[in-house]
């Protein structure tokens, strides 16, 4: 028997055998189905898979034999494998190499073989042969046959393999996926050319969506989401990940939840292959949710932040050091920097320096004394003592410290607090060299609740004032009160007691004996503080005021007085409804009277000011007031009636009256002025306006049936009267002819203060106008004896109203005459005075009486009823007279001399000069 | 024509005495007398009045109400009116001559002159 040879490539062919992965597997119906064919078309009895291992041959698929392998040497199939084409042995029992093989003499008996090599990658790895126990030849199209089921077998061993790498990817998948879904992880697939992007579900679902509400998806659908102020530093990593800087894309940035919040999510990804031009294809990736973690990095970095900060702002230098001599620091806060000029790492574990070599060296050993017997004494140790700053300079600081100790008792560190209390010191040093400079006493006084007192600190004066020394009262001070004035005693007792039990400021006056029999003034004042031990600490001063005193209480007098002055005043101003003020236009400084507060219905914890002034103006009388302030600028006289809103809604009107003195005399422009609340006085006005109004027309109606009775008896047309009737009816249409005058004026006066008199302003010729009025008085004046001349020195012509000119006219000419003395006359003359026209009717009468001068042109005004009802009138005439004027742009006024006679000036305004000028003056 | 028959309308009796004898026994004219517009109403179409003098403020019914009302009879409807009051205010007098008065007579007046002023009036707007 002749064993098969190992081909030269054995290793590799076992490697590509090891590589089909079809050894000692499970059978195969791919397989089973291709011998169970072979055998059919080829009608043999025996059809194997064979796979020729190491030592053995192995059938991955047989048809009619039982045994699964034999061994190599005496395999046919390891001669098949040999050469690439068909073996055949069409009878073995005449082959010298298999006639004495056991499988040719024992079963299966095989007379006949034939076996196509299988290749894989390249290698022939066994064969699919058929075996009879009969001699027999293939013919060729039986071994087209085999070699085209050996295809058939070497594509199914390649299809297998694929089938069997791609479940076990789905598994993978599977398994990863199933991770994924464990730890909540979302996934992303990115393809970076085209921009095609998927998602998993819960992708989406970290931003609290779902992939079909986000849909359609591409990487807008994430940009969209991602937190603007992210996406330059995501697109910076990846940009470094494309360039092969990093390993993976890593970015943590913020999206936009659903619901409006930000989620933070980690991303992770990498590119996993790359296009033929080194661009960047496909990238897959990861996406957590990282919220809370982030919170909670947030919440750490807060809390630590806040340590900091309460460290860094705790005043003074916290430690821990241990009790030796150098106090080796194992813990400073930073503070300790300003103060030594040298930072806290320099001591801790004296790195570079100990504490003790900062300290003072006339304070160590006292500052060691004083802390090793607090431990000894387990007790808290309170120093002062001195820091040498880096500078050269010493700084004081108080440390309060405590040891910590272990359950043996035995020091394990010790724990305290340094303040610098430099500024401290000095500032004591100074507040001694300052109270030396007082000229009372600065000092310190306790009282214990059993009565006793005490000056713990008092500084040198307590010997000018209470003449002991500072040392004499400092435990004991109770005797000094028996040196106190006997009548002020209790006061002073009192004052004590009611500020120890209020702990409210103490400040008194009273007399003390110092040294002889005159006692001295003093005056003190402290404030209180409760101590520990149920005492009251009082920190004052007290100064001597004997020779003040004396001045105060001339001063109370004069305050009295003053007070008392004052508060008539008040009381007139407050009774008048008038209140004062007082500005400053250089500086806007204002002052108000208490009554201006009460006028205005303003609290009077109100600033005064223009502007809150300006906003109480009712709105119409806005202008009005900004006129009148205009006018004081010129004239520095302010003079304005108006109405002002009080907070409450309700409109007052107001008398305003305000004077500025001359400039030179007055450097700060102050402006002094009232205010008068007139509401009543006003209301009453227009009460009586419109009383009169009602009553003008009320009155004509009989005084119409009057008149006109009285005209028909004396018209003689109903019958002749006797002469006494007649002289009766005379006297009754005389006085019915005033009543009517009177209504008329009543009327008039009422129709120009409401403004409703309308007026024909025309160019008039002056002397006409003077010559029509002469006219129409000439009998009236005749009756009088009192004769009228016109005096013009040119022809003036007047911007007027022709029948209210004559109105103006008729009045004073009438009043003239009225007042005139019989044979006397009355003169009419004109002037020019740049742009106005004066008229001036001038008589010789008794003149007006002084003291009723400055109510000529009131309404009703008149000098004595008897002197009206003598001469005639209705007490409108010159009120009338110089509404109209002004009406017409002019103004009326008058001078008058008690006995020596009155002249009236009629202003108007000038419209020009006519030509022929008549000089001389007109007898008539 | 001349003016004959003239209707005074005024509340007040004794301005009505008065104005009678002006109208009747100064400027003989037939005078029908009413004390307010309703009774005016009742008897301005029988009377058939050449001229209606008609005061302006009376209770319930004023003259310019009266005028209106008095303007709805058709044999009216042209008949100059003239009003007479005691309000002298020119915004006043324009508005009664809008409502169509030929004439505004101030309280008080002239009863000798009454008759000749609205004979001239009548003269002026009777067509």
């Amino acid at each position: 028997m002749q064993s098969p040879v190992k081909p030269e490539n054995e290793t590799l062919r076992l490697q590509a055998l090891s590589d089909a992965a079809l050894l000692d597997t499970e059978a195969d119906p791919r397989f089973d189905r291709l011998t169970h064919l072979v055998k059919q078309c080829l009608h043999t009895d025996i059809v194997l898979i064979s796979l020729v291992d190491i030592e053995r041959q192995w059938f991955k698929s047989r048809q009619g034999l039982d045994a699964c392998e034999t061994g190599r040497d005496i395999s046919f199939c390891g001669h098949a494998i040999l050469a690439s084409d068909i073996f055949e042995v069409p009878d073995a029992s005449l082959d010298s190499r298999f006639v004495d093989n056991p499988l040719v003499t024992g079963a299966p008996f095989i007379r006949f073989y034939a076996g196509a090599p299988l290749h894989f990658n390249g290698q022939r790895i066994g064969t699919l042969c058929i075996i009879e126990p009969h001699p027999r030849q293939l013919t060729a199209t039986e071994r087209q046959i085999l070699r085209s089921f050996a295809d058939a077998v070497e594509q199914e061993i390649s299809d297998r393999l694929q089938e069997q790498a791609h479940s076990q990817l789905a598994a993978s998948e599977l398994m990863y996926r199933s991770v994924l879904e464990g730890t909540r992880i979302g996934t992303w697939q990115w393809n970076v050319q085209t921009g095609e992007t998927i998602f998993n579900e819960r992708w989406a679902e970290i931003v609290g969506y779902t992939l079909n509400e986000l849909g359609p998806i591409d990487i807008n659908t994430w940009l969209k989401l991602a937190h603007p102020d992210d996406l330059v530093e995501s697109g910076r990593l990846l940009e470094q990940h494309f360039a092969g800087q990093s390993p993976f894309y890593d970015c943590k940035c913020r999206m936009q939840h659903k619901d409006g919040h930000w989620v933070w999510v980690h991303d992770r990804g990498r590119v996993i292959n790359w296009t033929e031009d080194g661009k960047p294809l496909m990238m897959y990736g990861t996406h957590a949710d990282i919220t809370e973690q982030k919170q909670a990095e947030q919440d750490l970095k807060a809390s630590r932040d806040q340590f900091q900060a309460l460290v860094a702002n705790i005043p003074g230098i916290t430690y821990r050091c241990k009790a030796d001599k150098d106090w080796t620091m194992l813990f400073m806060s930073g503070s300790i920097d300003p103060l030594s000029g040298y930072p806290a790492s320099d001591f801790i574990n004296n790195s570079i320096r100990s504490y003790a070599s900062v300290i003072h060296p006339e304070d160590q050993s006292r500052l060691e004394l004083d802390v090793n017997s607090a431990i000894a004494e387990k007790r808290n140790w309170l120093l002062q003592y001195r820091v040498l700053h880096k500078d050269g300079t010493t700084r004081w600081v108080e440390e309060r410290g405590q040891a910590e100790y272990n359950e043996d008792g035995e020091v394990i560190c010790l724990d305290g607090f340094i303040l610098d209390i430099t500024e401290e010191k000095s500032l004591k040093q100074q507040l001694l060299k300052l109270t030396s400079q007082l000229p009372g006493v600065v000092y310190q006084y306790q009282q214990w609740p059993d009565g006793r007192a005490a000056f713990p600190y008092a500084s040198d004066n307590i010997k000018k004032i209470y003449g002991v020394s500072a040392e004499d009262v400092k435990h004991d001070a109770t005797f000094l009160f028996s040196k106190m004035h006997p009548d002020d005693l209790q006061g002073l007792a009192q004052s004590i007691e009611q500020s120890a039990n209020n702990l409210s400021v103490w400040q008194h006056q009273y007399r003390f004996f110092s040294n002889d029999s005159h006692p001295v003034w003093l005056s003190g004042s402290a404030t209180p503080e409760r101590m520990p031990d149920g005492s009251t600490l009082w920190h004052g001063y007290i100064e001597d005021i004997t020779a003040k005193k004396k001045h105060y209480l001339e001063l109370e007098r004069l305050n009295k007085e003053y007070r008392l002055s004052q508060q008539r005043l008040d009381i007139a101003s407050e009774t008048a409804q008038m209140g004062f003020w007082q500005a400053s236009l250089k500086t806007g400084e204002l002052w108000w009277s208490p009554v201006i507060y009460q006028i205005f219905g303003l609290e009077e914890s109100v600033v005064p000011s223009v502007a809150l002034f300006k906003s109480t103006l009712h709105p119409d009388d806005r202008q009005l007031v900004a006129n009148s302030e205009q006018k004081a600028l010129e004239t520095g006289l302010h003079d304005v009636v108006h109405r002002i809103i009080r907070p409450d809604g309700s409109i007052r009107w107001v008398h305003e009256l305000a004077k500025m003195l001359p400039e030179e005399q007055n450097p700060q422009q102050i402006m002094v002025g009232s205010v008068q609340d007139v509401t009543e006085r006003i209301e009453l006005q227009q009460l009586k306006d419109q009383f009169i109004s009602t009553v003008s027309h009320e009155l004509r109606t009989p005084l119409t049936a009057i008149k006109g009775a009285l005209s028909l008896l004396n018209s003689n047309k109903l019958g002749q009267a006797p002469d006494a009737m007649h002289r009766l009816l005379n006297i009754a249409s005389s006085n019915s002819e005033r009543l009517a005058q009177l209504i008329n004026d009543l009327l008039d006066m009422e129709k120009l203060i409401a403004g409703k008199m309308p007026f024909d302003i025309q160019p008039l010729p002056v002397v006409a106008e003077l010559q029509q009025a002469v006219d129409n008085l000439q009998p009236f004046a005749m009756q009088h004896h009192v004769d009228l001349v016109i005096e013009v020195s040119n022809t003036p012509i007047v911007l007027a109203d022709a029948l209210r000119l004559q109105q103006v006219l008729t009045n004073l000419l009438s009043n003239a005459i009225k007042f005139s003395p019989a044979g006397s006359e009355v003169k009419l003359v004109t002037q020019q005075q740049e742009d106005k026209v004066q008229i001036i009717v001038s008589d010789k009468g008794a003149g007006i009486a002084q003291e009723f001068q400055h109510r000529v042109f009131e309404r009703f005004a008149q000098a004595d009823g008897s002197n009206q009802r003598q001469k005639g009138g209705t007490g409108l005439g010159l009120a009338i007279c110089k509404e109209l004027v002004q009406q017409m742009q002019g103004s009326i006024n008058f001078s008058s001399q008690p006995g020596v006679g009155t002249s009236f000036v009629v202003s108007l305004p000038i419209a020009g000069i006519a030509l022929s000028a008549d000089n001389k003056g007109v007898n008539v | 024509m001349a003016l004959e028959r003239v209707m005074h309308v005024e509340d007040d009796e004794s301005i009505r005495a008065v104005a009678e004898i002006a109208l009747t026994d100064v400027a003989g004219f037939t005078l029908l007398s009413c004390e307010s517009g309703q009774s005016a109403l009742a008897q301005a179409e029988a009377f058939a009045p050449q001229l209606i003098l008609l005061d302006v403020m009376m209770p319930q019914m004023d003259g310019l109400q009266t005028l209106a009302a008095l303007r709805q009879i058709p044999a009216l409807a042209k008949t100059p009116v003239v009003f007479m009051t005691a309000k002298i205010q020119q915004a006043e007098k324009q508005r009664y001559l809008d409502a169509g008065a030929v004439g505004i007579i101030e309280k008080p007046f002239e009863p000798m002159e009454l008759g000749d002023t609205l004979s001239q009036l009548y003269q002026q707007h009777s067509v």
